[in-house]
C-alpha cells in the first residue's frame, strides 16, 4: 500500500502526545486515497471495520480517535481496545490507539475535526485579546501571525518551525497566558450570569403580563355580570343602566393600562442590587435647574443701600422727563442704583485681613512682597473710587 | 383642472376631482411643508396614485429646491401603472402650461425585465440573468479586454460609456417599455441607463426592495439627498417586506453547495498563486492598510453588498486572521462545517444570536469580529480572483450574508432550527431560519435619512399600528372615507347559517359538517344571485382543500356548477395565471365564474376584479396567520416585550388587514359596485379594525346576519344597482368640478373664520373655561359608550 511507502521504516511509533506528530501526520492526511475513503464513508453509514450498517443497528454510534481520525463503531472500539492499547484496525494505519481517547465526531468532515483540535491547542497558547494592543493594526498583525502558525500546523507546512514557535511563545509567556485564561474564564462566567439574568427578567415580565391580562379579563367578565345583575335588580331605564355599566368598565380598563407597564419596570429595578452589568456608564443625576444668573452666582444687588424712587438731584431733572433721553432706554432708577453700587463697591473688601491671611500661609520673598504691595495698591485704588 | 392649494398651483389631469382626493392632497402638502412622515389611508379605486403624483410634481416644480420623488411600489404591474399615470400627467402639464418642463422620470426594474442582450435576455431565472450580466459588464472584464484577452463584453453596456454620463436619455417620462424601445434604438443598455440616470431624475419609480433591502439599497439608493420625498404605495405589508429583507433561510442543500463554492475558491486561489501571486499580495497589502477600494464604491457589478445596515457597518480594517485568502477560505469552510453539525439536531432549537456565537466560539474558535467581516472579505476576494461565473457562488454568498448579520445584530433577531418540515414528517429536512423580528430595523435608515416618508395604501387600518411597529412618528395620520352619490358597495357580516348555527373558521368547528354545509349554502346562494364574477377567499390552502372536498361530498359543488364555472387558485403561479385568464373570459362571455382563492395568496394581493370581474367577494373565515409557526411566535413575543403590542392584537390586526385587502379587490372605482361578505362570527367583534371607508358603509343591522337574511339584503342591493344611474347625480357630491371645488374652499375658509371669530369672542367673554371642560368630558363618554366592548 502506498501508506507503507510514505512512512519510511513502517514502524508504528508509540505516540501519546499529539504535539509531536507533525509532518508525517500531514502527509498521511494528504494522501488522496484516504480522502476518498472518507468521502465514501460519509455517504454510507457502514462501519469500516465490522461492516455492520445503521440499517441493521439504528443505535449505532461512530467514534474517532484524534490519533488518526479513523472512524469505527462503538462495538468495534469495545471489542478491540478493551484489553489495552492496540493498533488501529484500518488497513495501512498502524498507530496505536487507546480506548480512553475515542470520542464522538463533532464535525462531518474529519479534516475540520482535526483542524479544530489543533486550533484548540493554539488558542490555549495565543490568547491575547484586542485590549492588550495599542493599535488595531498591531492586533491584526498578531492575529495574522497566529493564523499563519495555525494554518501551517494544519496543512503541514514547516511544522517543525511552527511547533517551535508555538512552544517558544508558550514558554516565554506562561504567566501571561495563565492570566489571560483566567480573565477569559471570568468573562465567560459573567456573561453566562448576565444571560441568565436577562432570561429570568424576560420570564418575569412575561408572567406579569399574563397575570395582568388574566386580571383584565376577569374584570371585564365581572363588569358584564354586574350590568346583568343591575338590569335584573334595579328599576329604571335599561339602556341607561347598560350605558353606565359600560362607561364604568371602560374607565376601569383605562386606569388599568398604565399599571400594566409597572411590573416590568419594577422587575428590572428589584434586580438592580445584584446586577452584573459591566461597562455601563454611570448615570449622573441631572441637578434641578437653578434660576438663571448671568454672572455665575455673583450677586450684584446692592447690599449696603436701598434705592429710593426719587432723590433730589436737580442736575438730572431735565433728563428723566425728556423724551429724547427716555426713548433711548434711559431710566433714572438704573442710574441711581449704579451710583450707589459704585459708591459702596469696596465695602466688603477688607484688605488688611487678606494680606494677613497671605502672610500666614508662609514666608515669602521680597519680590512677592512687592507684588502683594502692588496688589494692595490696586485694591486701594479700587476702594478709593 | 387647475386649482390652488394654499399658494401652490396643482394641475390635475382630469376635469373632475373627488372630494377625498382633494383632502388627500391637502394633507400631503401639509406633510411636505413640515418635512415629516405620514400615514394615509385612502379607499382603493379613488385615484390615489394620480393625486399623489400631481401634488408632488406641482410641489417639485413650484419650489426651487425641487425635492426628488422616490416612489416605491410593490409589484411590477403597479410600477407600470404609476409610470403611465405620470406620463399622462406630464402630458397634461405640458398642454396646460404651454411649454415642456425640464423633467425626467425613470422606472427601474430588475435586469431580467430590462435586458437587451440577445442571449442573456432569453434566460428564465432572474438570478441567472444577473450573474450573466455581471460576467459581461464587470469592471475587471473590461480591463481584461483592454489587456487584449479574449473575453465577451455586452455591447449595449459598452455603448453607454461613449455617452455623456449625465445625459444618457432625453427628458421625459420613461416607462419600462419606453426604456427598452429607446435602448434598442440607440443600442444602449436600458438597465444601466436607468441606474446611472437616477441621480439626474426628478422622479424615480421602483420596487420597495431598492430602498429597504440593505443588500440592494447600498448599491442603488445610496446617493440620494436628504430632502427626497419617499412614497411607499400599497404599503399595508411593508413590515413584512422589511422583515424579509433581513431574514435568511439556510438548508442542507445550500450548505452543500456552499462547501462546493468554498472548495472552488480554494482551487482558484492555488491557481492564482502559481500564475499571478502579485494580485493576491496586492489585495493583502490593501487589507493590511485597511483601505477600501475606491473603485468598489462605484462598481455596479460587485459580487454582493454588505447586508448590514449602513449605520452598523464597521469602518475598520479586516481582522488579521482572515486577511490572507487561504485563511479566509479555511475560515469559511469551518463555519459551514459548523452549520452542518448544527443541522443534524433532531429537535427544534430557538436561540438568540449571542448564544449562537458563544457556541460557535466554543466549538470552532471563530470569533465574532471576523464573522462580521465575512461578506466584505468575500466580495474583495471574488473581485481579486476575477470570478465570472458568479451564480455558482450564490449559496456561499448566502452563508457569508448570514455570518455578517448574525455577528452584527444582537437583538431583534432569532435563529430557529426546524429539523422537520411539518409536525408529522419523519424524514428530516432541516432548515435554519435566521429571522428578523423587528420591522423597524430595516426601515430605520429610510426614516433617518429622508425627511418626508409617505406611507399610503387602500387598507392600512388601524393607522396607529404602523408608526408603532416601524418606529417613527407621523405628522399626519388620516383615513379618508369614500364619498358616494349612492351606496355602491354593500359590506355585510354573516354570522349564522340559515339553520341559525354559527359559522366560523375557528379551529374547533371548522370541519364540522354543519358549518361546512352552511358555508356551502352561502356560496350557492350568492352564486345564484350574483351576476358575472364571484371571488371567494379562504384563510389557507389547507382549509380550502379540505372544505372543497367536503363540499364535493355534500353535492354543493354540483349546485354551484349549475350557475358558475368553478376555478381554483393553486400555489403554482402559472396555473393560477391560467385560472385567472379563464375566469376573465367566463365573466366576459357566459354566466360568469367563481374563483376560489386564498387570502394571503397572489390573487388577494395584486389582482383587481373591477366591474363585472367581481361583483361579490366572499371572505370565508378570518384569515389568521398560522399561529403555530415558531417564527411568528418569536415575533409576537418580541413585539410584546419591546413595543407593548399584544399577541392577540397583532394577530387580529394582521388578519383584518388581509381581509380588508381581499374586500378591496372587488371595488376599483366610483362607478363600480359590489357586495362584500365577511362570513365568520368573529368578524362581528373585529369590525372596528376594518378601514374607515368600509366600516362607515356597514350599518349595525348588517353585522349579524344569517345566510338567508344576507341573501335578501344582497338581492335588494342588486336591484337598486340595476337601475340606470346617471353620472350627473354624482356631480357636486362625489365628484367635483372646479366650481364645486372653489365653493368647498370658500366654505372651509368661512368655517375657519367662524371658528376663529368664536374663539375670539370666547376670549373676550373671559368665561367658558370650566364649561368647555365639562362638555369635553361628556363627548368623551359618549364616544366611549359607542365603542363596542
Amino acid at each position: 500500500m502506498s501508506r507503507a511507502v510514505q512512512r519510511p521504516g513502517g514502524a508504528a511509533p508509540k505516540r501519546t502526545e499529539i504535539t509531536d506528530d507533525g509532518g508525517e501526520f500531514h502527509s498521511y492526511f494528504d494522501s488522496p486515497e484516504l480522502r476518498n475513503v472518507h468521502k465514501t464513508d460519509k455517504t454510507s453509514d457502514i462501519c469500516p471495520v465490522c461492516k455492520s450498517s445503521r440499517y441493521l443497528n439504528p443505535q449505532m454510534k461512530f467514534l474517532v480517535n484524534p490519533e488518526c481520525y479513523h472512524k469505527m463503531c462503538e462495538s468495534c472500539v469495545d471489542r478491540i481496545f478493551s484489553s489495552g492499547p492496540a493498533p488501529c484496525p484500518i488497513a495501512g494505519c498502524r498507530r496505536t490507539l487507546r480506548k480512553a481517547k475515542f470520542r464522538a465526531q463533532t464535525f462531518e468532515d474529519v479534516f475540520v475535526e482535526r483542524e479544530v483540535d489543533i486550533r484548540r491547542r493554539v488558542a490555549k497558547v495565543f490568547n491575547r485579546c484586542e485590549e492588550d494592543f495599542e493599535t488595531l493594526l498591531d492586533y491584526n498583525d498578531y492575529l495574522n501571525d497566529v493564523e499563519d502558525i495555525t494554518y501551517n500546523l494544519i496543512n503541514g507546512i514547516d511544522v517543525e518551525a511552527s511547533e517551535k514557535k508555538l512552544q517558544g511563545y508558550a514558554e516565554a509567556n506562561r504567566q501571561l497566558i495563565d492570566d489571560n485564561e483566567n480573565r477569559a474564564r471570568k468573562a465567560a462566567t459573567t456573561y453566562a450570569a448576565r444571560q441568565a439574568q436577562v432570561k429570568e427578567q424576560s420570564r418575569l415580565r412575561r408572567e406579569a403580563n399574563m397575570r395582568e391580562e388574566e386580571r383584565e379579563r376577569q374584570e371585564r367578565l365581572e363588569g358584564q355580570r354586574n350590568i346583568i345583575n343591575q338590569l335584573a335588580s334595579r328599576d329604571g331605564d335599561a339602556e341607561q343602566i347598560v350605558r353606565e355599566g359600560q362607561i364604568g368598565l371602560k374607565r376601569r380598563h383605562k386606569t388599568a393600562i398604565p399599571d400594566r407597564r409597572k411590573p416590568s419596570a419594577s422587575a428590572t429595578k428589584a434586580e438592580d442590587g445584584k446586577l452584573l452589568y459591566r461597562g455601563l456608564k454611570k448615570k449622573t443625576e441631572v441637578e434641578p435647574e437653578r434660576p438663571f444668573s448671568p454672572y455665575a452666582g455673583l450677586r450684584i444687588a446692592n447690599e449696603y443701600s436701598v434705592v429710593q424712587d426719587h432723590y433730589d438731584a436737580p442736575w438730572l431733572s431735565f433728563a428723566w422727563q425728556d423724551e429724547r433721553y427716555l426713548a433711548g432706554g434711559f431710566k433714572i432708577g438704573d442710574f441711581y442704583s449704579r451710583v450707589f453700587s459704585e459708591a459702596f463697591a469696596g465695602l466688603s473688601v477688607f484688605v488688611d485681613e487678606e494680606v494677613a491671611g497671605r502672610n500666614l500661609t508662609g514666608s515669602f520673598s521680597a519680590t512677592e512682597g512687592a507684588v502683594a504691595a502692588a496688589d494692595q495698591d490696586v485694591n486701594m485704588s479700587d476702594d478709593i473710587f | 383642472m387647475r386649482f390652488f392649494i394654499d399658494q401652490l398651483e396643482v394641475l390635475f389631469p382630469y376635469p373632475r376631482i373627488y372630494p377625498e382626493q382633494y383632502a388627500y392632497m391637502c394633507d400631503l402638502k401639509k406633510t411636505l411643508d413640515s418635512s415629516g412622515h405620514c400615514v394615509l389611508e385612502m379607499p382603493s379605486g379613488t385615484g390615489k396614485t394620480v393625486s399623489l403624483l400631481s401634488l408632488i410634481i406641482a410641489y417639485q416644480q413650484h419650489y426651487p429646491e425641487a425635492r426628488k420623488l422616490i416612489y416605491c411600489s410593490r409589484t411590477m404591474s403597479e410600477i407600470e401603472k404609476a409610470l403611465a399615470e405620470l406620463k399622462a400627467l406630464m402630458k397634461y402639464r405640458t398642454e396646460q402650461l404651454g411649454y415642456e418642463e425640464e423633467f425626467r422620470a425613470v422606472g427601474l426594474s430588475s435586469r431580467k425585465n430590462l435586458c437587451l442582450h440577445p442571449s442573456v435576455k432569453r434566460e428564465k431565472s432572474g438570478s441567472v440573468v444577473d450573474a450573466r450580466c455581471r460576467s459581461l459588464t464587470a469592471g475587471f472584464v473590461k480591463e481584461k479586454k483592454e489587456r487584449g484577452e479574449d473575453v465577451d463584453l455586452c455591447i449595449y453596456h459598452e455603448n453607454l460609456d461613449l455617452l455623456e454620463p449625465s445625459n444618457l436619455i432625453p427628458t421625459g417620462v420613461w416607462t419600462i417599455d419606453g426604456l427598452l424601445r429607446y435602448g434598442e434604438d440607440k443600442k444602449q443598455c436600458p438597465y444601466f441607463t436607468a441606474r446611472r440616470m437616477m441621480q439626474f431624475c426628478n422622479v424615480i419609480i421602483y420596487s420597495y426592495h431598492y430602498l429597504l433591502d440593505p443588500k440592494i439599497a447600498e448599491r442603488v439608493s445610496k446617493e440620494f439627498s436628504k430632502d427626497c420625498i419617499v412614497v411607499f404605495d400599497e404599503a399595508h405589508n411593508i413590515d413584512n417586506v422589511c422583515i424579509e429583507s433581513l431574514s435568511i433561510d439556510i438548508t442542507e442543500d445550500s450548505l452543500r453547495k456552499a462547501t462546493r463554492g468554498a472548495n472552488n475558491l480554494d482551487r482558484k486561489i492555488t491557481e492564482m498563486k502559481s500564475t499571478d501571486a502579485a494580485k493576491l499580495q496586492n489585495e493583502y497589502a490593501k487589507l493590511v492598510e485597511g483601505l477600501r477600494d475606491a473603485g468598489e464604491q462605484r462598481d455596479e457589478g460587485a459580487f454582493m453588498a454588505n447586508p448590514a445596515l449602513p449605520d452598523d457597518l464597521l469602518k475598520e480594517a479586516v481582522p488579521g486572521n482572515i486577511r490572507r485568502a487561504e485563511h479566509f477560505v479555511s475560515f469559511l469552510k469551518r463555519f459551514i462545517e459548523y452549520l452542518k453539525t448544527r443541522m443534524k439536531v433532531h429537535h427544534v432549537i430557538s436561540e438568540t444570536p449571542p448564544s449562537f456565537l458563544q457556541h460557535l466560539k466554543e466549538l470552532t474558535f471563530i470569533e465574532k469580529k471576523p464573522l462580521r467581516f465575512c461578506a466584505e472579505r468575500l466580495t474583495s476576494l471574488v473581485r481579486t480572483l476575477e470570478l465570472t461565473n458568479i451564480e455558482d457562488y450564490k449559496p456561499l454568498q448566502e452563508v457569508a450574508t448570514f455570518a455578517t448579520l448574525v455577528a452584527t445584530y444582537d437583538t431583534g433577531f432569532v435563529l430557529i432550527l426546524e429539523p422537520y418540515e411539518s409536525e408529522t414528517a419523519q424524514v428530516p429536512n432541516p432548515i435554519l431560519h435566521f429571522t428578523c423580528l423587528d420591522a423597524a430595523i430595516a426601515i430605520k435608515p429610510v426614516f433617518d435619512r429622508f425627511s418626508s416618508v409617505i406611507i399610503t395604501s387602500g387598507t392600512i387600518s388601524p393607522l396607529e399600528m404602523y408608526p408603532r411597529m416601524l418606529g417613527f412618528t407621523a405628522v399626519v395620520q388620516e383615513s379618508y372615507t369614500m364619498t358616494l352619490a349612492r351606496k355602491s358597495f354593500l359590506p355585510m357580516i354573516v354570522t349564522r347559517g340559515s339553520d341559525q348555527g354559527t359559522i366560523s373558521s375557528g379551529f374547533q368547528i371548522r370541519n364540522d359538517p354543519s358549518v361546512v354545509r352552511n358555508y356551502g349554502n352561502l356560496l350557492t346562494e350568492f352564486c345564484k344571485l350574483t351576476p358575472d364574477g364571484l371571488v371567494v377567499f379562504f384563510p389557507s390552502y389547507l382549509y380550502m382543500e379540505s372544505i372543497i372536498s367536503m363540499w364535493q361530498g355534500m353535492a354543493i359543488l354540483d349546485t354551484v356548477w349549475k350557475h358558475k364555472l368553478i376555478l381554483v387558485e393553486t400555489p403554482d403561479s402559472q396555473e393560477t395565471a391560467l385560472a385567472l385568464e379563464t375566469f376573465r373570459a367566463a365573466c366576459s362571455n357566459g354566466r360568469g365564474a367563481v374563483l376560489l382563492c386564498v387570502a394571503r395568496g397572489k390573487v388577494s394581493e395584486g389582482i383587481d376584479f373591477d366591474h363585472h370581474y367581481g361583483r361579490t367577494v366572499l371572505c370565508i373565515g378570518v384569515p389568521f396567520q398560522y399561529t403555530e409557526s415558531r417564527i411568528l411566535k418569536a415575533r409576537l413575543q418580541f413585539m410584546r416585550e419591546n413595543y407593548n403590542i399584544r399577541e392577540s392584537d397583532f394577530l387580529s390586526f394582521d388578519a383584518m388587514r388581509h381581509a380588508a385587502q381581499c374586500l378591496g379587490r372587488v371595488l376599483r372605482g366610483k362607478d363600480d359596485y359590489g357586495i362584500m361578505v365577511l362570513a365568520d362570527r368573529r368578524f362581528q367583534k373585529k369590525r372596528a379594525q376594518l378601514p374607515k371607508w368600509i366600516n362607515q358603509a356597514l350599518p349595525e343591522a348588517e353585522t349579524n346576519l344569517s345566510v338567508d337574511q344576507a341573501t335578501a339584503v344582497a338581492k335588494r342591493f342588486l336591484r337598486d344597482m340595476s337601475v340606470p344611474f346617471d353620472g350627473r347625480f354624482q356631480e357636486g357630491v362625489s365628484t367635483w368640478s372646479k366650481a364645486d371645488l372653489l365653493r368647498h374652499k370658500a366654505k372651509v375658509e368661512e368655517d375657519e373664520l367662524r371658528v376663529l371669530r368664536a374663539e375670539r369672542e370666547d376670549v373676550d367673554m373671559g368665561g367658558g373655561d370650566g364649561g368647555g371642560d365639562d362638555g369635553f368630558d361628556e363627548v368623551d363618554e359618549d364616544a366611549l359608550a359607542e365603542m363596542d366592548l
